[in-house]
Parts: structure tokens; C-alpha cells; sequence
């Protein structure tokens, strides 16, 4: 055998046995998170509050609810800005100003959560004197725009140029083209792409810390302080007593759940887009 | 003769200019969101110029009692937690995505980039989560056994804890992972066909044509992939900061407990209540900021190059 034989096996070996770890991390880290998760499932889990520090029982339906009112409010916000961003980059493609969109949309995606969070504190908690799960969402959405920009512009340059140009044909307007072609042509995949936005911004707990802050009770008005699941998760991981520890890996099966939902319902959707295309 | 405009024209004329209108409002609102970040960071961190100056970056003291900031512990906690990361998961990332691009059938491939998403997917609480309570305890041994080892007393008896910057490297290296890996692969999969196949019919083995003709094309946007892998790395927050310990004192070695600039900020800025401490931990935040900026940028050029090439 020669050495380059020798090598091309070596190597071919080396690049399987890299994935099989991957997929031995994985299985890992979802093995813990789904054995210990259930395992420390029960009722009232869902229908209750946290107890006081130190006791067990209690629950986090405050923080299960706060998890669903923070993200809709926050994808409320945020759509309309990123839809419309995304149908201006797509509508002027090739033109500068559209490229400096895209650039910041890229950048405002990679900028640490944290300082986003830190953020929604100095812009809005301080001004408006509270921790408030408003002042959360407007974090979230500023997240939530930027995946939305990019989904929104990838998903209309799909539309068929031949579907536009006949409307333009018939005497449409760009307003009516973009609404009642373009986007009716990529309305679920523009929806697919507000469930992966939601399923990421959903597990984010930085941008909670210092806004939503947390709350013990079942709280339905977004402007006073709110839990949420990711926030639940970090505080109950860091405190001292076993209960609430064993709680933080139920409410971490909870929320990949929820997650994986969320992406599933994407992922049904684009597969729909596709077949209606082939 | 010249035809009247119809109530009907007038109203889809305005309803036009709102949409154009609306358009231009949220693509302009989108980038003066970078202008207002950097903005509004500079005016709530001026306390902490105002005190320090700019020696912040390089001073090593951060201490909340006497009120002296200096941000050099936490930059170099973001360095080295970020590039030991990069470091440990780039060759699994790599050889993940040759394994994708060139060896599995898509039968194998499907599953396995569907469970690239998966891990990709998960919220950095939840790794923290792991971290904290599955993969701590086992750098915790370990450095008790490498303390043993070299007969430090201070290693074994911090050991154990497990919290540091290696608990945090070994976290982030599989937080990225599945992110380079599949950034990696989407520049692999553009290689020309005809390309490696001409390299395989003049009898080059199949590492032979990787090496020679695939890896070659996909030199620049694999740097760019890993330069927006670093930058997530670098920003990473809430499982650095589960597993990081919080430490203050510039670490000497890598079982030190330590800070990032983000874990920092997550850590101590509830409890901050002097305007000094408030404004240095934003200031942690801008430059924070404006690293993630560059590094974003910088990735974007890189990959657009690598795919214009």
C-alpha cells in the first residue's frame, strides 16, 4: 500500500470518527436534558408558582406564560419592521443603500445578546423608571428584525421573475405586485421564517436579565416585570438548593420543546413552499 | 383629451406611496439601529471614561470596593476563551463537514445535518445548564488528577470546583461547533463538480483531491466562517457565564476562574449600583459592540470574496 492510500484511509477515518463525536455530544447533552427533564416532571409544575427559595414543590406557569407573552409581543414588534426592510432590500437589489441594509442586518445578528440587553436597560427601563416585559419584547424584536430582514429578502428573490413582470404587464403597481404576488407567492416561507426568528429569540435569556428581570408571580401585564423560561432556567440553576435545580432541567425540557415545535412548523411549511415549487 | 384621475387611481396612488414610504422608513430604521447602539452605549458609559480614560482597556485592576476598573481580565478572558475554542472545534468542524460534503451518502447526511440544527438550535441557558452540572464536575476531576500530576496543592484543592476558563473553552468549542460545521459545508458543497472529478479520473485518491482541489477552493470562505464563529464565540453569554466563576483577578492559569466581557456584565451588573461601576460594565458592552461589529463585517467580505472567487 502506498502512502498516499495510507493517508486517504487515515484521514477518510478521521473525518468519520469527527462526526460520530458530534453526534455522541449531542445524544449527551439531549439524554440529560430529556431523562432528568422528565424525570423531575409533574403537575403542578405547570400550574403553579415557585415556592420561596429553599422549599420545594411550586412550579413556573409565571414563567411559562411570561415566555409566551414576551415572544408574541416581541415578533409583534418586530415583523412589520423586518418585512418591510426585507421587501426593500429584495425591491432594490443591486442598489447600494440595499446593500448597506443587508450589511447592517448581518451585523445586527452577530451582536452579542448581552448587549442587547444591556441596551433595553439604558434605552428604556431607565427612562421609563421600571423592569417591565415590554421593555424585554423591544429587546427581543431588535433580534427578531434582522433574521426577519434576511428571511423575508431570501424568500422573495425566489418569487419567479416571470410571475412579476406579467402583473407589471397588466398595468399593476409595484405596491399591488409585491402585495398580491410576491408576497402571496412567498407567504409560507415569509411564515416560516417568523417561527425560526421566534423559536431562537424564545430560549434568549440575556437580553431578559436586566428588562423582563423576573417575577414570582403569574403577571399578564407586560408593563411591570415578568419571568420567562430561559430567565427561570439561569436563576434556578445558580441558586444552592437541589429543588430548584432539579426544576431548572424540567423547565430546559419545556423550552426545547416549545423550540423544537417552533421549528418544526417551519420546517413543515418550507417543505410545502418546495413541493408547490417542484 | 387628458383622462381625469379616478377616485379609485387616487387611492391605489396612495396607497403606493405609504408602501414605498413604509419601506424606506423600516430598511433606514434598520441601520440607524447600529448609529442608536453605539449612541446610546457611549452616553451611558461616559462616567466610566470620565474616571479612567482610556487606560480602561489595559488596566488588570477590576475591583467593585475601591471603585478602580480596569477591563484587561476580562479582555483577555474573551480572547482566550474565544480563540481556545476556535482552536479545539475548527479540525472536528472541518473534518464534520468533509465528512458531509464527500464520504456520506444522503441517507447518512440528512439525519446528521438535521441534528447539526438541533445542537445549533439549542439556547445558550440550556448549555449552561449542562455545563454547569454535567461538564464542570469532569474538569473538576480532571484538574484535581493534572494537579497531582505536577504536585500543585492549590490546582487539587481548587479542583474542586471546575469552574474556569477551561470549563468555558471546552463549552463554547461545542456551542460552535455545529455553526462553523455547517458554514464550512455550504462552501464545500459550491465546489465544481467537474473539478474534483477531473482530479479523481487522473488517479488522485479521494484525500488527495480534498486536499488538492477542494480545500484549496474553499480556502477564503472558510476563513471567513471561522472569523463569524470567533465573533460568536467572543459574545457568547449565558453559558460562559454559568460556567466562567466569576473572577475578578486577571487569571494566570486556565483552571483560574475568570470573566469574558459579556459573563461580566451578566454577573455584576444587578449588584452594581455606584454610576462608575454602572457606566465601566456598559463600557464592557461597547467594546464588546464594536468588536462584534468588526468582526461581522470583516466575515461578510471574506465570505462574499471567497464566493466570488
Amino acid at each position: 500500500m502506498t502512502s498516499r492510500k495510507l493517508k486517504n484511509g487515515v484521514m477518510g477515518f478521521l473525518v468519520a470518527a469527527s462526526a460520530v463525536l458530534l453526534i455522541a455530544v449531542l445524544v449527551v447533552i439531549v439524554w440529560h436534558i430529556f431523562i432528568l427533564g422528565v424525570k423531575y416532571l409533574n403537575w403542578d409544575f405547570f400550574t403553579k408558582t415557585p415556592t420561596p427559595m429553599g422549599e420545594s414543590g411550586g412550579g413556573v406557569f409565571n414563567a411559562i406564560v411570561g415566555t409566551f407573552l414576551i415572544t408574541l409581543m416581541a415578533a409583534a414588534i418586530g415583523t412589520p419592521f423586518g418585512m418591510f426592510a426585507g421587501i426593500y432590500v429584495a425591491e432594490h437589489r443591486g442598489q447600494r443603500f440595499a446593500g448597506v441594509v443587508r450589511l447592517c442586518a448581518d451585523a445586527l445578528q452577530g451582536v452579542p445578546s448581552i448587549v442587547i440587553g444591556i441596551f433595553g436597560y439604558t434605552f428604556l427601563v431607565v427612562r421609563f423608571r421600571s423592569y417591565s416585559a415590554l421593555s424585554a419584547s423591544v429587546a427581543l424584536a431588535f433580534m427578531f428584525v434582522p433574521t426577519t430582514t434576511r428571511v423575508t429578502e431570501e424568500v422573495l428573490n425566489l418569487v419567479p421573475s416571470g410571475l412579476k413582470e406579467a402583473a407589471y404587464a397588466l398595468g399593476a403597481r409595484r405596491s399591488s405586485v409585491v402585495w398580491n404576488v410576491s408576497i402571496k407567492t412567498a407567504a409560507a416561507g415569509i411564515t416560516s421564517g417568523l417561527l425560526t426568528s421566534m423559536a431562537r429569540i424564545a430560549g434568549e435569556t440575556a437580553p431578559l436579565l436586566f428588562t423582563a428581570f423576573g417575577s414570582r408571580y403569574v403577571e399578564w401585564n407586560m408593563l411591570r416585570p415578568m419571568s420567562a423560561l430561559p430567565l427561570q432556567i439561569f436563576v434556578n440553576a445558580s441558586s444552592p438548593y437541589p429543588a430548584l435545580q432539579q426544576q431548572a432541567w424540567s423547565a430546559a425540557f419545556v423550552l426545547v420543546l416549545l423550540i423544537l415545535l417552533l421549528q418544526y412548523g417551519a420546517k413543515h411549511l418550507i417543505a410545502r413552499v418546495l413541493r408547490v415549487k417542484a | 383629451m387628458a383622462a381625469q384621475p379616478s377616485p379609485s387611481d387616487r387611492r391605489e396612488a396612495a396607497r403606493e406611496r405609504a408602501f414605498t414610504a413604509a419601506s424606506l422608513v423600516a430598511a433606514v430604521a434598520l441601520v440607524a439601529t447600529i448609529a442608536l447602539f453605539l449612541v446610546q452605549l457611549l452616553i451611558t458609559s461616559r462616567t466610566s471614561r470620565a474616571a479612567f480614560g482610556l487606560p480602561f482597556l489595559w488596566h488588570s485592576e477590576w475591583n467593585p470596593v475601591t471603585e478602580k476598573f480596569g477591563a484587561l481580565p476580562m479582555i483577555v478572558g474573551t480572547l482566550v476563551t474565544g480563540f481556545g475554542a476556535l482552536l479545539i472545534s475548527t479540525p472536528f468542524a472541518l473534518g464534520i463537514a468533509i465528512f458531509l460534503a464527500d464520504y456520506a451518502g444522503r441517507k447518512v447526511a440528512e439525519p446528521i445535518k438535521y441534528l447539526i440544527g438541533l445542537l445549533g438550535g439549542l439556547p445558550s441557558v440550556i448549555f449552561g445548564l449542562w455545563g454547569l452540572f454535567v461538564l464542570v464536575p469532569i474538569v473538576g476531576k480532571f484538574e484535581v488528577w493534572f494537579g497531582k500530576l505536577v504536585g500543585s496543592e492549590a490546582l487539587v484543592a481548587s479542583g474542586t470546583t471546575g469552574v474556569g476558563l477551561l470549563a468555558a473553552i471546552l463549552l463554547l468549542a461545542i456551542m460552535i461547533l455545529p455553526f462553523s460545521a455547517s458554514l464550512i459545508l455550504e462552501s464545500l458543497l459550491v465546489v465544481p463538480t467537474e473539478l474534483k472529478e477531473g482530479a479523481l479520473a487522473l488517479g488522485a485518491t479521494k484525500w488527495d483531491m480534498i486536499q488538492n482541489v477542494e480545500l484549496p477552493y474553499v480556502r477564503k470562505s472558510t476563513v471567513g466562517a471561522l472569523v463569524l464563529s470567533l465573533g460568536r464565540a467572543l459574545g457568547e453569554t449565558m453559558a460562559v457565564t454559568m460556567v466562567i466563576g466569576n473572577g475578578m483577578k486577571m487569571p494566570t492559569t486556565l483552571f483560574d476562574p475568570a470573566n469574558t466581557l459579556a459573563s461580566a456584565i451578566a454577573n455584576q451588573f444587578l449588584e452594581a449600583t455606584s454610576p462608575v461601576y454602572i457606566g465601566s460594565l456598559i463600557q464592557l458592552a461597547l467594546i464588546l459592540f464594536v468588536i462584534a461589529i468588526i468582526i461581522n463585517v470583516l466575515a461578510r467580505v471574506i465570505l462574499r470574496r471567497g464566493i466570488q472567487q
